[in-house]
């Protein structure tokens, strides 16, 4: 099952900061509900787990998330990342592009562009329970990263960022779903 | 007709009520899941979760030192034993568990077994296995491609093309085309669909190693064929195997083949020393055991101006998954689809199928249908409509001009088949009669004229089922006869044992029934039992309608038989020479000596107590029957549907099913029977289908997504009968369960059609669910 995200969201501090963060796969993965980088293979490899719970299902991936490209100037970060769930209920991959626009306000505007490829459990749930665990998993993240940035900006950086990295949970997934249903009725 | 007994006898034609659900409504039925035993231990499945990757490792350590776990099978444990692989029903071998590779989402890899399922499948979750992902094919018109990925490495043939099948005249059929003033071609797609019955496949299997009995409690539509598939594969003495089917909680063809859970379960008890069962959860039926169907098929009609159709071209791909299980007598890979000239006189007719392999679940079992059946009904009833269509003709006046006429059976069709009976054109008139059919054509005139949609659909279907003959029909050699094996008691009561088997159909009763029918012996005296291979004859099972048909008229035979040897006795009795006496349901008497008469009761008495010197004692018979040729049930079914054009739901409105299955052996059961099969085609018509994503992900696998209809859903169904009995059965029946089934979803798709057919809509492919139907109203701008 391939699903295209596209997000994007806006911080009040300045894309240089927030470039800071984004740059650098470890504090991306800090702000990822439920991942956790294990091992760095190189400077742009990294090895890690990532544990999404659906229900009943726990799914934890196992694997590498490398950095393609890394464009200081633009402030974009071309990510891939691929995965297997540790007890066989199937793959994840991902390619993930993310860009730093400043804003005229002195703010900044984060894109992501995410294309991700899901195999086995988790995908029989079908693309609307998947697009919603993305979502959910996209709003937690951004309040991971928002709250890491206020933490750098007030100088509390180095006590680890935040604690949250709990996985999504289950019975709120549901409950999006079912409300993303109602919600995406065509604008025309 | 037949003549009809009193209703204390309660024969042929008698709505009486179904014995066994006196245990079925008070819940003390005894299912696979009902059956313990000392020290029974359980089994839990390990499976894959890709389509098609390459096993590189399985660990099972982990898994195994869980306290409760017992064993943990992998398919290379089974290959030591020469298990790995099994052959299916139909001229291939399918893995027990996967060695290599795993060639579709849910396949099984390993097998654990645990004190109590729970501890089982917690230590299925510790089963580590490493996949190398493959290339997926999903798309069946792309496994012939050159560039497709071979899925069945282990076959010589390196290619995804299982078998091309064709029959009838290619070079005459094609001219009729070229010449005929007018074509209509539908392409048809009928989606890949699963029985899902209520009671999901499962075993309990029992090993005494100081006898070297095995005994497998299976959820098995064929006992008899299962034991001796046990045999061949596991080398064990056939006397040595007892299959018993306990009841059996709906079967509709998903309980035929042999799955890889029963041969574990087998293994893991031989090895064990303990009974093991193996019951499979809802998802694990639905993903990886026989579905049905996944036929893309295209239809071509030639026919004159005035819609006198003369050829048939059909051209099929069936799509058969990762191996090819399908469950079919062995000279036909694509079953009995050479029905699909229907109930029409077609000079020509040319059929070929393509059977490809993909990476999905094994199947293409005959769900509710006698092989292939339901495809081409629904292909030849869509095709009509569509050449009415092009031709601005009323569709059940195209019918009528096309029907096989009464006078011209037995029919030999161009596709090869000997039609049995039909009255085509008096099921249709009642139908259309029933429905009011020339009043509901006006009252959609004016509704289109208002911009409300209305379609009435038909199909007038015919059936071809009790297989079969044994110069033509046989699985995997044996042939599809089948047996009655009738006992009557000193006190007159009987027991008849059977080689087919009831999964709700009513058997104890309608088989009770042919008995009183054929002997006198009340319906209530009659206990019938199936489905335990050591006590019961020989038989293929019950599937494709038959029952009625192949058992059904071994039991009437041995009755026959029994009342044979009885007349010897009551001449016996009554001092006179056989000739001498006359027969009428439930005793012999003396012709022209009123008063002067013996019952079965006392006969059967006489056969242990006084019987004439040099007769053997006792009063039982056995009959095998095999069948001179097939029954072809018929009938006509009418939809009304309204359609909302807001939200693309479609409201079945009214529904007439008018059925001839020949003579009747229980209305109620029939009727029942038909309830049940047009419920099962309302939902998919409307709301089932088990797709898969680009990656070989089943979308569909559970009843979150497949959808099964309740009495919400479901229209109050209108039935009705002619008679047309079968010349060649020995009491004219022709078998009724799958007909509703077979023919209902083309009325649906033809009343929707219909609904839609003055925007430009020829064909929608089901299921017909609301988003479909809301897209086209869309494109057509009929709605916002």
């Amino acid at each position: 099952m391939a699903i295209k995200i596209e997000k994007s969201f806006q911080a009040p501090e300045p894309a240089a900061e927030v470039w800071k963060i984004l740059s650098d796969p470890r504090s991306v993965a800090s702000c990822v509900p439920g991942a956790q980088i294990t091992e760095a293979v190189d400077e742009r490899t990294y090895r890690g787990v990532i544990k999404v719970k659906l229900g009943p299902t726990v799914t934890d991936y196992k694997g590498e998330a490398h950095v393609e490209r890394l464009d200081e100037q633009n402030r974009e970060i071309e990510m891939i990342g691929k995965g297997q769930d540790v007890r066989g209920k199937g793959s994840a991959s991902m390619k993930m592009t993310g860009q730093i626009r400043e804003l005229p306000t002195g703010g900044s505007e984060v894109i992501t562009i995410s294309e991700v490829i899901v195999v086995g459990i988790l995908a029989q749930m079908g693309s609307r329970m998947i697009q919603e665990v993305a979502n959910l998993m996209f709003e937690q993240f951004t309040k991971n990263l928002r709250q890491r940035l206020q933490q750098q900006a007030s100088g509390a950086a180095g006590s680890g960022g935040p604690e949250e990295v709990k996985p999504i949970d289950a019975g709120s997934v549901a409950a999006s779903a079912v409300l993303g249903l109602f919600k995406s009725k065509p604008k025309e | 007709m037949l003549a009809k007994t009193s209703p204390e006898i309660g024969g042929m034609g008698h709505p009486i009520k179904r014995k066994e659900d006196l245990r079925f409504i008070q819940g003390k039925g005894n299912y696979i899941d009902d059956v313990q035993l000392p020290g029974m231990v359980y089994g839990h499945m390990v499976r894959s979760p890709y389509a098609h990757a390459r096993i590189t490792a399985i660990r099972t350590e982990e898994a195994k030192k869980l306290p409760g776990v017992l064993a943990v099978i992998t398919g290379e444990d089974l290959a030591k034993a020469n298990l790995a692989w099994m052959p299916t029903l139909f001229h291939d071998k399918q893995m027990v568990l996967a060695t290599g590779k795993v060639l579709f989402q849910s396949q099984e890899v390993a097998f654990v077994v645990a004190e109590d399922r729970y501890t089982a499948a917690d230590a299925a979750e510790l089963v580590e296995v490493d996949y190398e992902e493959l290339p997926v094919l999903v798309d069946p018109h792309k496994a012939q491609d050159t560039d497709a990925p071979i899925l069945r490495d282990d076959r010589e043939e390196k290619s995804n093309l299982i078998f091309h099948w064709e029959v009838g005249d290619r070079a005459a059929t094609e001219q009729q085309m070229k010449s005929a003033p007018v074509t209509a071609l539908v392409k048809a797609f009928f989606p890949r669909c699963h029985p899902a019955p209520l009671e999901t496949c499962g075993c309990v299997i029992d090993f005494n190693s100081a006898t070297g009995k095995l005994t497998a409690w299976i959820t098995s539509q064929a006992p008899h064929a299962h034991r001796t598939v046990f045999a061949l594969v596991a080398g064990l003495p056939e006397q040595n195997i007892r299959v018993i089917s306990p009841d059996i909680g709906g079967g509709f063809g998903n309980k035929v083949p042999v799955y890889p859970g029963y041969v574990c379960a087998a293994v893991a008890a031989l090895t064990i020393g303990r009974p093991v069962k193996w019951i499979e959860t809802r998802s694990e039926n639905l993903q990886s055991t026989g579905f049905a169907r996944d036929y893309h098929m295209e239809a071509e009609l030639a026919a004159d101006k005035d819609g006198r159709v003369r050829a048939l071209r059909v051209k099929t791909l069936a799509d058969h998954g990762a191996f090819n299980a399908a469950a079919q007598p062995t000279k036909f890979p694509a079953g009995l689809f050479s029905i699909c000239t229907g109930s029409y006189d077609f000079s020509q007719a040319f059929c070929e199928v393509d059977g490809v392999y993909t990476n999905k679940a094994p199947g293409g079992i005959a769900y509710r249908c006698s092989f292939r059946v339901t495809e081409a009904a629904y292909l030849i009833e869509r095709a009509m409509d569509v050449l009415a269509q092009e031709l601005k003709l009323d569709p059940a006046e195209l019918r009528r001009r096309n029907f096989i006429p009464p006078e011209k059976f037995p029919y030999p069709s161009p596709l090869g088949w000997s039609y049995d009976s039909g009255n085509y054109q008096g099921a249709l008139d009642l139908a259309l009669e029933k429905i009011g059919y020339n009043e509901l054509r006006k009252e959609q005139a004016e509704k289109r004229k208002r911009g409300e949609l209305m379609g009435i659909g038909i199909s007038s279907f015919t059936e071809i089922v009790g297989a079969g003959p044994s110069h033509t029909f046989d699985i995997l050699g044996l042939k599809m006869f089948d047996s009655a094996e009738l006992r009557v008691h000193p006190t007159g009561k009987a027991i008849m044992r059977m080689g087919t088997k009831s999964q709700g159909q009513g058997h104890e009763t309608t088989y009770a029934q042919i008995v009183a029918q054929e002997l006198g012996i009340p319906a209530a005296d009659v206990a019938i039992e199936e489905g335990d291979t050591d006590t019961a004859p020989y038989g293929l099972g019950t599937y494709a309608s038959r029952s009625t048909p192949t058992s059904g008229a071994a039991a009437a035979l041995a009755a026959r038989k029994v009342r044979e040897k009885a007349r010897k006795i009551a001449a016996h009795l009554l001092e006179v020479s056989e000739e001498d006496l006359e027969w009428e349901p439930g005793k012999f008497s003396v012709k022209g000596a009123p008063g002067k008469s013996k019952t079965i009761q006392e006969i059967a008495f006489a056969a242990y107590t006084n019987f004439p010197q040099g007769l053997e004692p006792g009063l039982e018979a056995v009959h095998y029957y095999d069948p001179p040729n097939l029954t072809f049930p018929f009938g006509t079914y009418v939809a009304v549907v309204d359609i909302d054009k807001g939200t693309g739901e479609v409201k079945v409105r009214r529904f007439v099913a008018v059925d001839d299955c020949g003579n009747i052996i229980n209305p109620m059961i029939v009727e029942g029977q038909v309830h049940g099969g047009l419920t099962e085609g309302l939902a998919i018509a409307f709301m089932q289908e088990i797709s898969y994503d680009e990656s070989g992900n089943i979308q569909g696998g559970t009843f979150m997504d497949y959808l099964v209809p309740t009495a919400v859903e479901t229209p109050s169904w209108e039935t009705g009968n002619t008679c047309t009995p079968s010349p060649h059965h020995p009491f004219g029946a022709k078998g009724v369960g799958e007909s509703p089934n077979v023919g209902s979803p083309a009325a649906f798709v033809n009343a929707v059609v219909d609904a839609l057919s003055h925007l430009g809509v020829k064909h929608i492919d089901m299921p017909l669910a609301p988003w479909k139907i809301w897209q086209i109203l869309k494109e057509k701008g009929v709605t916002q």
